[in-house]
């Protein structure tokens, strides 16, 4: 779940149009590496986009903070899938996906794929398109918090 | 990609059958290298009631080059040669599993743990498909492999010719030894066609740089001597076997008659006839004797049997020259069915192929003078 917050103090400032800087956005991408460690173990870590070749696994990490003095409501956050990559899932499976470019969208679960000779399949990652998180609580002034999905270079 | 959505609410479970954009795999090997990867996220909100948007890039990174390609011996079998033989070729396979066009530059590897090593510079031919895998007049002399797209793979001969004195069953092994190289162009996508590009190097190593497309090298080990895993290269084996025909040539002569005593125990007296044998004996498991033609001249103080003799029965047929004949055990038989000629003291004929296992023989008459 997206880290809660949990007072919500609602400051309506009527009729004002705040600048549309409120929220400060940043989103990083890493590539994920085994490396073996000296005591014969592997570890993962995750390191900068450098060299990256068809395989690799990416993780994009979106961080997000509101960073105005009013809490911000009807909060979504909009990743497009950038064309060489193949959705692998976020780490806290609140979102919903879309696999036709952004028109419909739904959880993955819930999707089907209407290919071109008619025939219809459950929706697969690797047909996700663009991935969004909505929040339905209102993002307090001062607040943030991180987005995580993991994507392969195809 | 703009996606200012304003908004829904938390996800609501709605089925949505979405006409599919993207089609469910890509058809090749891997994205290509070179292509950018730009991740950009926006954000929806409302503040006061009044909707906002931001937006961001994240930062952009290539994707680099993952060098790998695969040679391979073409067939089952070894190449089949007889010893002398020039221009006989060994067939490799050279495929590409980079996420790039490259250009595969040659060379060759013979090892001291075989029998005999070709002689002459060995040279290189792409197979142009006419006779798909044999090495024929269609075929093009290379030296290294221009543009092999990514997932492609073609044919090359390695040509050499073989030494003499290599006997049945001696092999020489040659190992085909390919390195990937850049394309040949510069800049993305200009291809190079017809420009032998420069080996790529190995960037892993080196200081990283997001920007630029580097090499990964994901290649196996090959067969070649120094041929290691990721070090760019790859390399088979193809083996030269010799199957020599093993040739036995004997030549008799036996007495069929003489004036005095007929056929009745003939001896070699002036006047005698004499019928001389040539065989030509192919041993078993050689390759076939091809062309063989038979030279022999008749030695001093014997005349060619040309004309038919008088005296007691029974006097032998004049029979010329009888080529394609057989034995048996030591035997001539006289069941040749070509024909030879003979000219100024020298016999000749051909036996055309003579097969592994089968001995062929040339006949012919003469007269003691």
């Amino acid at each position: 779940m997206i880290k809660a917050i949990s007072l919500a103090i609602a400051l309506m400032m009527p009729g004002m149009a705040m600048a549309a800087n409120n929220v400060s956005l940043s989103s990083d991408v890493f590539v994920e590496r085994k490396v073996a460690k000296p005591n014969g173990t592997t570890a993962l870590i995750l390191e900068q986009p450098t060299t990256v070749t068809p395989g690799d696994k990416l993780v994009f990490v979106v961080n997000y903070k509101n960073v105005g003095s009013a809490p911000a409501t009807d909060f979504s956050v909009t990743n497009p899938l950038p064309k060489a990559v193949a959705f692998n899932g976020t780490s806290d499976g609140t979102e919903i996906v879309s696999i036709d470019g952004g028109k419909n969208w739904g959880p993955l679960a819930d999707l089907t794929y209407l290919s071109g000779n008619g025939n219809v399949r459950p929706a697969l990652l690797t047909d996700v398109t663009h991935v969004k998180w909505t929040f339905n609580r209102a993002l307090s002034a001062g607040s943030g918090g991180k987005l995580v999905f993991r994507g392969t270079v195809k | 990609m703009t996606s200012i959505l304003k908004l829904l609410v938390a996800t609501s479970t709605i089925s949505v059958a979405a006409l599919g954009a993207n089609p469910a795999f890509a058809a090749d090997l891997g994205t290509d290298a070179g292509t950018s990867i730009t991740n950009t996220v926006s954000v929806a909100y409302s503040v006061g009631g009044t909707g906002q948007t931001a937006e961001t890039d994240s930062d952009v990174f290539v994707v680099d080059r993952k060098v790998n390609l695969v040679v391979a011996k073409s067939d089952a079998v070894n190449t089949s040669v007889a010893p002398s033989a020039t221009q006989q070729a060994v067939t490799y396979t050279v495929s590409n599993q980079t996420n790039d066009t490259i250009d595969v530059l040659l060379s060759s590897e013979q090892l001291a743990t075989d029998n005999f090593d070709v002689t002459g510079t060995i040279t290189y031919y792409l197979d142009d498909g006419t006779t798909a895998g044999v090495f024929d007049g269609s075929d093009t002399l290379i030296t290294y492999i221009d543009n092999l797209a990514e997932d492609s793979s073609v044919t090359v001969h390695a040509v050499a010719n073989i030494p003499a004195g290599v006997v049945t069953g001696n092999m020489a092994d040659v190992i085909l030894i390919g390195q990937a190289a850049a394309h040949g162009g510069s800049g993305l996508p200009a291809t190079g066609i017809g420009v032998q590009g420069t080996a790529f190097s190995d960037d892993s190593g080196d200081a990283d740089d997001a920007g630029q497309v580097q090499n990964v090298f994901a290649d196996a080990a090959g067969s070649g001597s120094s041929d290691g895993a990721g070090d760019g290269y790859h390399s088979a084996t193809d083996t030269y076997e010799v199957a020599a025909a093993d040739i036995t040539v004997t030549k008799t002569s036996n007495v069929l008659w003489d004036p005095v005593n007929g056929t009745t125990n003939p001896k070699a007296i002036p006047g005698a006839i004499v019928e001389y044998c040539i065989a030509v004996a192919n041993a078993t498991g050689s390759a076939p004797a091809t062309g063989v033609a038979i030279s022999d001249t008749i030695p001093a103080n014997l005349a060619y049997y040309s004309s038919l003799a008088t005296g007691p029965a029974t006097v032998p047929s004049v029979i010329g020259v009888v080529t394609e004949g057989s034995v048996t055990g030591s035997t001539c038989n006289a069941d040749g069915t070509g024909t030879g000629a003979q000219a100024a003291g020298v016999v000749s004929g051909n036996l055309g192929t003579v097969a592994a296992g089968v001995t062929e023989t040339l006949i012919f008459r003469v007269t003691v003078e």
